[in-house]
């Protein structure tokens, strides 16, 4: 596997054992829609919880959670929306974005953003 | 009815607001209908942020419905009944009484002081309901009697007042005290200028709008800003007029029977002045309602701003009619004027010359069209002080405000007697029908009028505003008959002294 596919899905699974550690219960990972994929399913505090993962190496441009621009949030929106429609979700949902950052010594750093879509004003 | 009760304002006028809230599961999203406009589509926001300062976090789709929906809504002062809906529909709190709910909540759940909380008060008066308003907002609503009125700080308040645990402070009526306060300027500072001062009292007493002229440095505005302290306290009735204009504006209450002085430059534009802008607020004239509206340089005011005043002053209200709607504000104000006799300003002076040609004072008596001034009682002249009376420390002082002010009370109290049952409340309201009914001459008055009338060239309208002024008069010294004497002095403050446009 490229190099680059490797940093991710390492970031990816480090998200599942944090998330899991943090009270998150993962449902489902990598789920494949027509429209996308979602990276994490979880479930918290009685809330569907899609959490988008970002790995990035430290000195790049721009931070990890920065690069979830407006496109992206659509895209989840609607394919988080065909998600729960799909598995009969009824109830409140949301959108997190995991930021793992690579510092120079190869460890990988956590940050959590909840609920990312709240103070839009055109969700 | 829905429980959850918001305000909004047309005019001077509240309208019931219903809150209604669903909430269903998704993507958290807050969406408002009912005609809102940009503040209190942004209450999303200051609702999430204060409910979230209480530990409620808000889930899912919330759709809010303000009813009736064809009315547009504004202002901030939807944002208490929004939240308070979204709890309710929650099931965090429950509201068992239907009640009003007003205020703009803060990010941290402090809730702020709106305009408006005296009609709010005055709808949940009328709907015997429960009114739950800012605490900024508390001492303009203490003075709205017979509401039950909560002051609300801050929303942790108000949700444990709904639960039942802490009970939130009613509003208790207060009284607006007529606090003496100290003139100023007091009559007694001004120097000289007896036919100015018994004039501005004569106005105050009778409600006689007057146009002072003058050349520069005279003392115009100086008589001007002393007349507010001799007119009468305002009685309750007009003091929730007042306040009711001041609340819809948003002005703080100065909780004095003071009357309201505004003084306009002559820059502001109509609708400073009516009322109007995109969201309909009343104007000057408005919030000078039973007080005083001073124009100063009258002459350099905008033609058709003077010309917008006529209907107001005649009727004592005003209507703004624009796209957005049409409302009627309250108007009955004491107009006040003053101007330069000529553009040198020197026309008519002692010592300095006019230098302006006859061309120049005709164009600038032309400014001033006759239907306004007909809507003036008196003229008079305020002559510039010759360095004597000027040096003159001391001396003789004049009498002061408040013996001026007793004689004006006493004046009004008079004239209420008399014309209170035939719904009028001083003497310039009178129409000509009443007037020529119930103020009667004498033979020698009649013959009197009729000689000056054909001297100086007196409309049929000047003859009746004469008689009015005259009524004042006798009013002011007490006499219950109209005399030769009061004629007299009615007619020299009609003749306009040496106003070159009256003559």
């Amino acid at each position: 596997m490229a190099k680059h596919l490797d940093l991710g899905s390492a970031g990816e699974s480090l998200a599942c054992r944090e998330l899991s550690r943090l009270g998150y219960r993962v449902t489902d990972t990598n789920v494949r829609m027509k429209m996308g994929e979602l990276d994490i399913v979880a479930e918290e505090g009685g809330e569907m919880v899609v959490v988008e993962v970002r790995t990035r190496t430290l000195g790049r441009m721009l931070p990890p959670e920065a690069t979830v621009g407006p496109s992206k949030i659509k895209k989840l929106i609607r394919t988080g929306t065909a998600y729960m429609a799909s598995r009969g979700w009824e109830g409140p949902w949301r959108i997190d974005i995991a930021a793992i950052t690579v510092s120079p010594d190869d460890k990988l750093v956590l940050e959590i953003f909840r609920d990312i879509t709240v103070g839009l004003i055109e969700p | 009815m829905n429980a959850v009760l918001g305000v909004t304002l047309q005019g001077i006028q509240a309208l019931r607001v219903e809150v209604e809230v669903e909430i269903t599961g998704g993507l958290f999203v807050i969406s408002i209908v009912g005609l809102p406009d940009a503040s209190v589509r942004e209450a999303r926001e200051r609702v999430r942020a204060a409910l979230r300062s209480l530990g409620v976090s808000v889930r899912g789709r919330v759709a809010v419905n303000l009813a009736p929906a064809d009315s547009p809504k504004e202002g901030a002062l939807l944002d208490l009944p929004i939240a308070i809906g979204i709890a309710h529909a929650m099931g965090e709190i429950r509201v068992k009484r239907p009640s009003i709910f007003m205020g703009e909540l803060a990010l941290d759940g402090r809730v702020r002081r709106v305009r408006g909380a005296v009609p709010a008060a005055l709808l949940a008066r009328t709907h015997g309901l429960p009114f739950f308003v800012p605490g900024g907002n508390a001492a303009e609503v203490s003075l709205v009697k017979g509401v039950e009125a909560y002051r609300v700080d801050h929303i942790r308040d108000l949700f444990a007042h709904l639960k039942g645990d802490g009970a939130l402070e009613p509003i208790v009526p207060g009284t607006c005290a007529e606090e003496p306060h100290e003139p100023d300027p007091d009559f007694s500072d001004i120097k000289g200028q007896a036919a100015a001062k018994r004039a501005l009292e004569i106005a105050a007493a009778g409600h006689h709008n007057i146009l002072m002229t003058g050349s520069p440095g005279s003392g115009k505005t100086l008589l001007a800003r002393a007349l507010k302290d001799i007119l009468p306290p305002l009685s309750d009735e007009e003091l929730m007029e007042a306040l009711l204009v001041r609340s819809t504006v948003g002005l703080p209450m100065d909780g004095t029977r003071r009357r309201p002085f505004r003084s306009i430059h002559h820059t502001a534009s109509t609708i400073a002045i009516c009322g109007g802008g995109t969201n309909l607020r009343p104007g000057e004239i408005s919030l000078a309602h039973r007080g005083v509206l001073f124009l100063d340089e009258f002459t350099e005011f905008r033609r058709d701003l003077l010309e917008s005043l006529r209907q107001p002053l005649e009727d004592g209200f005003i209507s703004v009619s624009r796209a957005s709607g049409s409302v009627t504000y309250p108007a009955r104000v004491l107009l006040v004027t003053a101007c330069n006799p000529c553009p040198c300003g020197y026309w008519g002076d002692p010592v300095e010359p006019c230098r302006c040609s006859p061309g120049a004072i005709e164009r600038y008596r032309r400014k001033l069209s006759g239907p306004i001034l007909d809507r003036i009682d008196l003229y008079v002249t305020v002559p510039r002080l010759t360095p004597e009376e000027l040096v003159q420390a001391g001396g003789e002082e004049g009498e002061g405000s408040s013996r001026v002010r007793e004689r004006v009370v006493k004046a009004r109290e008079r004239q209420w007697e008399r014309w209170s049952s035939m719904g009028f409340q001083c003497n310039a309201e009178l129409p000509e029908k009443t007037l020529r009914k119930q103020v009667r001459l004498d033979t020698e008055g009649k013959r009197f009028l009729r000689e000056m009338a054909t001297r100086i060239r007196l409309s049929g309208r000047g003859v009746s505003r004469v008689l009015k002024v005259a009524r004042t008069i006798a009013d002011l010294a007490g006499d219950e008959d109209l005399s030769t004497m009061h004629l007299a002095e009615a007619l020299a403050f009609r003749e306009g002294g040496n106003l070159p446009w009256t003559s």
